[in-house]
């Protein structure tokens, strides 16, 4: 198997601008980028929450009742249910005074299994040394 | 030769990133090396015709043209983030396609190196 | 990793590149990122100039904001789209934009 790791770093606000929207909706498109690959190919996407970025993980985003558009959170959802690994820096949570318990960490109410992670910065940064290509959103 | 895929959702009138992509991939396909550009978001107005140069507003697609000439470039626009703007199959320039955001991953796969030049 | 950071904000940005490492890191100043190679706030040069790096300036960028090359910082190389063709395939593996 030839696998390529690409790293989503978001470090962007939601909703200002389309970043953490565009890093979770190209994430979740690596689950049909098999169709433009050779047999044994395939993409692992690993998306990291960091600096203001963690604010994209909120639970109880409703831009879907207030201004019709799918939340950043439900777009997290989505790509734990499709089993994308999803990580967020520990320090960054911490600094704005949240918990785990204020954060999307998984998608269990669609049927998902895989769990967020929250992360030290420093493994955030193993990831990011490891990975095949880096995109910050 | 080597390969290139940038992907950028800067806006075509307004910052210059979109600018700066466009020249990098002009500098890499002038020395050689193969280079898809990939537009979503607000970047995919780029891939839109008839787009008439002004001195105050990128002008792109003359740039886009020549470059799409060289057979060494590739430019692909994210088809909903197109739709979403209006943008259809029958406005986009000719020569540049559009495919749903895996098309991109897949070009990420392939790179030698990846930049991805975010935007408003 | 060997890694090349556009840096295109002059406000922004600063958090990512604070705690950002890599063995070789290399950043490139792009767009509104130039002000870091040129300007003195309140007579001092940028924080950013004192992170363990290398540090290129685009030309082409720095001159459409009213500087020329001898303004830059001793510390700053100006390049132009050419090298940094070169600086991308040749002297880092990962590049990113901030």
């Amino acid at each position: 198997m030839e696998k390529k790791t690409l790293g989503f770093i978001v470090r962007s606000l939601p909703y200002k601008t389309e970043a953490s929207r565009l890093a979770l909706t190209h994430s979740i498109a690596s689950q049909s980028v098999d169709i433009y690959l050779e047999d044994g190919q395939t993409v692992e996407p690993i998306v990291c929450f960091i600096g203001d970025g963690v604010l994209n993980c909120l639970k109880n985003q409703e831009a879907m009742k207030h201004y019709g558009d799918t939340s950043i959170g439900m777009h997290m959802e989505n790509a734990l249910l499709v089993d994308l690994k999803v990580y967020i820096c520990k320090e960054d949570v911490e600094r704005f005074g949240l918990t785990e318990a204020d954060l999307i960490m998984d998608a269990e109410k669609l049927g998902g299994d895989m769990k967020a992670e929250i992360v030290p910065y420093a493994s955030i940064q193993k990831l990011m040394n490891e990975a095949d290509h880096l995109q910050f959103f | 030769m080597a390969k290139l895929t940038v992907g950028s959702f800067a806006s075509l009138v307004g910052s210059l990133s979109l600018d700066f992509a466009v020249k990098l991939c002009q500098a890499a396909v002038k020395k050689g090396h193969n280079v898809d550009l990939w537009l979503s978001g607000n970047a995919t107005m780029l891939s839109k015709k008839g787009q008439k140069s002004f001195r105050d507003y990128s002008a792109l697609q003359k740039t886009i043209e020549e470059l799409l000439a060289t057979g060494r470039f590739q430019m692909t626009a994210c088809e909903a983030c197109a739709e979403a703007r209006g943008y259809h199959k029958e406005d986009t320039l000719e020569g540049v396609k559009r495919h749903s955001m895996d098309w991109y991953l897949a070009s990420c796969f392939r790179a030698d190196r990846v930049l991805l030049i975010g935007g408003d | 990793m060997k890694l090349g950071v556009f840096f295109s904000d002059f406000k922004g940005g600063g958090d990512v590149m604070t705690r950002l490492s890599a063995d070789k890191l290399g950043i490139i100043l792009v767009g509104n990122g130039v002000y870091h190679a040129t300007v003195k706030e309140n007579g001092k040069g940028s924080p950013l100039l004192e992170k363990n790096a290398a540090f290129y300036v685009l030309t082409e960028d720095l001159e459409t904001r009213g500087f020329t090359v001898d303004k830059v910082d001793s510390r700053v190389k100006a390049v132009t789209y050419d090298d940094i063709v070169d600086l991308i395939f040749n002297d880092y593996e990962k590049i990113i934009w901030l």
